[in-house]
């Protein structure tokens, strides 16, 4: 209850000044502090740069993966330069626009991974800025129609806390040491976290042609933003008032024009790829080395364990089993979480980050730079402190066990999945929890509380 | 007289080829198949004529024709010295049996005669100082510590770490660094007959050495192929006591090998009896029985390798021991036990004399010999190549741009191409 404008009248609830005011007032205030955290970021970055810890953190597996390794960027074009296929052999298992990226960037590598933090940073400032003004209008219209009981008036945000959650968004991701770490060993994973980040900001805006664009271009990286389309359907289709509902034609009508902007973009993307290259070389390198996970060097996923010790027979099966976990939970959750579609997003995040193939510490990193957005729940959060313990010593577990594993001999690969296992519980235990609360938040908002029918009963 | 002696050596001597008399002008202790008293005395005195009739041609005729039988006969083996290498390859207190194994047949060649000198004796782990070994600096092959193999005086020649499949093959095939000692090398010639005994734990086409590392069927035998075409032996005989033995000499494809191995493909060689002082198996069975059959021989024994086949019978083994023998020159039954695990020295009579006192003649060089430039090195190395940039495509470029600004314009709006025409 502490900290709320709002003043009460005959048992209702009455806020000051309408929010679109304070939203400008916002961006023009808030712009010193984001370019400081900017230029503390890049400088973080920058030093890092400089040092010996570039190469050692270059090499860690729990940063760079077979796919984002920015050693088999390099390698790849070598290879190119010497008139070999940049796909031939097991090297390179990035997309042809990488190539075309940093064959003219090689150079300025460092400055460009720098930029896309900071591009990734500017985008879910400006979408968490977004998405807070409307979350903010829809509370407010539901505050006038009375939807609220008056023993919820701890979940009412107020403009007051929302002011600095979007600055809070931005800084746990460029500050993060995950993000920092992914950004010096120049991993590939930023330029994808970029290009998601921008997903979600033209989602959040309302822009179907660019949000599509973006998840195309997200898919076309690593497939597993493919998942992402159902969130931001639904976010567009509640933006533009269009019901979710099986029957109605406008929502199919939307899903196939949504669908086909998509489509059409991939399919133009994987031609414009092949001509790049002139072959279709990089199909099986880049899908075909996600989906049919061949390396099984140790990561932060869980893959790796099991196939090392799979018998032959049953790979297929099991790479079936595990590569469908990921795009599993999509329908499930977003039947559940449909009226919360930028929730959703965070979650598809969180699924993807765990159960992809590769998975580095720059996914992780993504999502967990959503968690402030959500902050008014972290009061009703159970084994907050737990989690958070065990993500910790998590992480800082992973190099101490592979130097015991791998340089001392004295442990072995079970140790090291054990503690990927760990994480990965903790990781799923977050958002799992966030979730919970969230359903409860939304259960009062529905027309349907009881409370809410004697309440009106006592105004009138 | 002169005469007289040459009938009767003509003749006793197209009886003893006739009679297929072995005879020994040294060893008076071999039997005579059949005891002929009188062609024994005549044979002495023709020693001890022979000299003075040299210069004979009949009789150097005769001779040269009687050694080639007599001494074909006595030399059919064709060997003049030999070597034996015994290898265990496991380590561990509960494979004391592999070390007891190799201590017996170690044991065993070297009561027959094969000096330390000749053995390359190679024992993966110490069990007789093994701080588990209730006795210590004792290895029993037989429960109630009847039989200690490991005696007094075992000369380990590598030992513990030192048994690794690399040392193995550079003990075969003589490839050893020159500071290695001569008694770590198998310095076996073209006249030798070399025993080779391996055992441990094995599996289908592999024998694993020290826990950490396997020798497979193929690399022995290329080893024995290349002991062959260094003319490293003259015959060899290889033993396997481990699990699926024989898988081990499938694929031997040198001449004159011969094999044998204590259990078949798909088959375990099992362990033969614990003590219970000691806590565990002491012997493995092929090699027990193998033990008990060998125990039996001495240097004058004319048991043959038929005999040696026969040693541990599936009643006895429960495994099925089998052999190999066709890449073997020479009968089965024709070549002795001793021919292997003993060192019956054979020395050759010549009746020509070598003239020492001529200096050696130098070989003239024919030609010089020069080394062929195959590749022009020094061209290579001191040219840079050419760096060739790969561009990417230029439809790609103008596609790609294309779309961008398509996107850009569709979602600003048109209005903004007015700005710039």
């Amino acid at each position: 209850m502490s900290g709320l404008p709002g003043f009460l009248i005959d048992d209702r609830l009455h806020f000051p000044s309408c929010p679109s005011q304070g939203g400008q007032r916002f961006l023009v205030e808030m712009a010193a502090p984001l370019t400081l955290l900017l230029v503390l970021a890049v400088t973080i970055r920058a030093a890092l740069f400089r040092s010996s810890l570039a190469e050692l953190i270059a090499e860690r597996v729990e940063v760079v993966s077979p796919i984002t390794a920015w050693k088999r960027v390099v390698e790849g074009l070598a290879l190119l330069d010497l008139g070999v296929s940049p796909y031939s052999g097991d090297v390179f298992h990035e997309t042809p626009l990488i190539i075309y990226l940093f064959h003219f960037v090689v150079d300025y590598a460092e400055i460009t991974f720098m930029l896309a933090d900071v591009i990734t940073a500017v985008a879910l400032y400006m979408a968490v800025k977004d998405y807070n003004k409307q979350v903010f209008r829809k509370q407010k219209f539901a505050l006038e129609a009375d939807r609220y009981p008056l023993d919820c008036l701890e979940l009412i945000r107020s403009p007051k806390e929302m002011y600095y959650i979007p600055l809070k968004v931005a800084m746990f991701y460029l500050l993060n040491p995950f993000t920092i770490l992914s950004c010096v060993a120049k991993s590939t994973c930023g330029l994808n976290n970029a290009v998601v980040a921008l997903f979600i900001f033209s989602t959040i805006k309302g822009n179907t042609l660019l949000s599509a664009i973006f998840l195309c271009l997200a898919t076309y990286q690593s497939i597993y933003p493919l998942t992402l389309c159902a969130p931001a359907m639904l976010y567009l289709m509640q933006r533009q008032y269009i019901p979710v509902n099986f029957r109605r034609a406008s929502f199919w009508w939307f899903i196939a024009q949504y669908l086909f902007m998509y489509l059409g973009s991939l399919f133009v993307l994987i031609c414009l790829s092949f001509f790049l290259l002139g072959s279709w070389d990089y199909m099986p390198s880049v899908y075909g080395f996600i989906l049919s996970v061949p390396d099984l060097t140790p990561n932060i996923g869980l893959f790796w364990y099991f196939f090392a010790e799979m018998f032959e027979h049953f790979r297929l099966f099991f790479l079936c089993v595990f590569q469908i976990n990921v795009f599993f939970y999509t329908i499930p959750l977003s039947v559940k979480l449909k009226e919360h579609p930028v929730f959703l997003i965070f979650m598809q995040l969180a699924v993807i980050s765990i159960f992809k193939s590769y998975p580095t510490v720059g996914d992780i990193a993504l999502y967990m730079a959503f968690l402030p957005v959500w902050s008014h729940l972290y009061r009703f959060l159970r084994n907050t402190f737990l989690v958070s313990c065990v993500l910790l010593a998590c992480s800082t577990l992973f190099p101490v066990l592979w130097h015991l594993w791998i340089y001392a001999g004295s442990a072995n690969s079970n140790f090291y999945y054990a503690i990927t296992l760990l994480f990965n519980v903790a990781q799923v235990g977050q958002p799992g929890r966030s979730q919970r609360r969230l359903l409860i938040e939304s259960l009062t908002e529905t027309p349907c509380s009881p409370l809410r029918k004697s309440q009106n009963e006592k105004s009138y | 007289m002169k005469t007289h002696v040459l009938f009767n050596l003509f003749a006793t001597f197209l009886l003893a080829d006739g009679l297929n008399i072995e005879v020994s002008v040294f060893d008076f202790s071999l039997q005579l198949q059949i005891s002929h008293r009188f062609v024994f005395l005549i044979l002495n005195f023709t020693r001890n004529v022979a000299p003075l009739l040299i210069n004979t041609q009949l009789f150097t005729r005769f001779l040269s024709r009687i050694s080639q039988d007599s001494a074909g006969q006595f030399f059919s083996s064709g060997h003049t010295n030999n070597w034996a290498v015994l290898v265990c390859t496991s380590r561990f207190w509960f494979n004391y049996r592999h070390v007891a194994n190799t201590l017996s047949v170690y044991r065993s060649v070297k009561r027959l005669g094969i000096p330390d000198s000749h053995i390359v004796l190679m024992l993966a782990d110490d069990m007789a100082c093994n701080h588990r070994n209730p006795k210590p600096a004792t290895v029993f092959s037989h429960k109630n510590m009847e039989l200690n193999v490991y005696g007094d005086d075992v000369e380990v020649d590598y030992r513990g770490y030192e048994v690794t499949v690399e040392n193995f093959l550079r003990v075969l095939t003589g490839r050893l660094p020159p500071s290695t000692p001569r008694s770590k090398r198998l310095l076996s010639d073209d006249r030798s007959n070399i025993l080779i005994y391996l055992t441990g734990h094995g599996g289908n086409g592999f024998l694993k050495f020290q826990d950490s590392e396997e020798i497979s069927n193929v690399e022995l035998a290329d080893a024995f192929e290349q002991m062959w075409q260094k003319r490293r032996y003259n015959e060899l005989l290889f033993i396997i006591d481990t699990c699926q033995g024989a898988s081990m000499y499938e694929r031997f494809y040198s001449p004159n090998l011969m094999a044998l191995a204590s259990s078949q493909v798909g088959e375990d060689s099992l362990s033969h009896q614990p003590d219970l002082a000691i806590g565990v198996h002491l012997m493995d069975r092929y090699t027990f029985y193998l033990l008990e059959f060998l125990e039996d021989i001495h240097p004058a024994s004319k048991a043959n390798m038929n005999d040696l086949f026969k040693v541990c019978p599936k009643s006895q083994c429960v495994s099925t021991p089998g052999h190999r023998t066709d890449l073997f020159l020479r009968d089965p039954g024709s070549v002795l036990i001793t021919d292997f695990f003993g060192s019956v020295r054979k020395v050759e009579i010549t009746t020509e004399a070598i003239d020492l006192t001529d200096p050696i003649k130098e070989v003239e060089e024919r030609y010089m010999h020069s080394y062929v430039d195959q590749l022009p090195v020094s061209e290579i190395i001191h040219q840079k190549p050419k760096q060739k940039d790969w561009h990417p495509p230029d439809g790609f470029i103008l596609g790609l741009w294309t779309l961008i600004l398509l996107v850009f314009f569709q979602t600003y709006g048109v209005k903004h191409l007015r700005h710039i025409f």
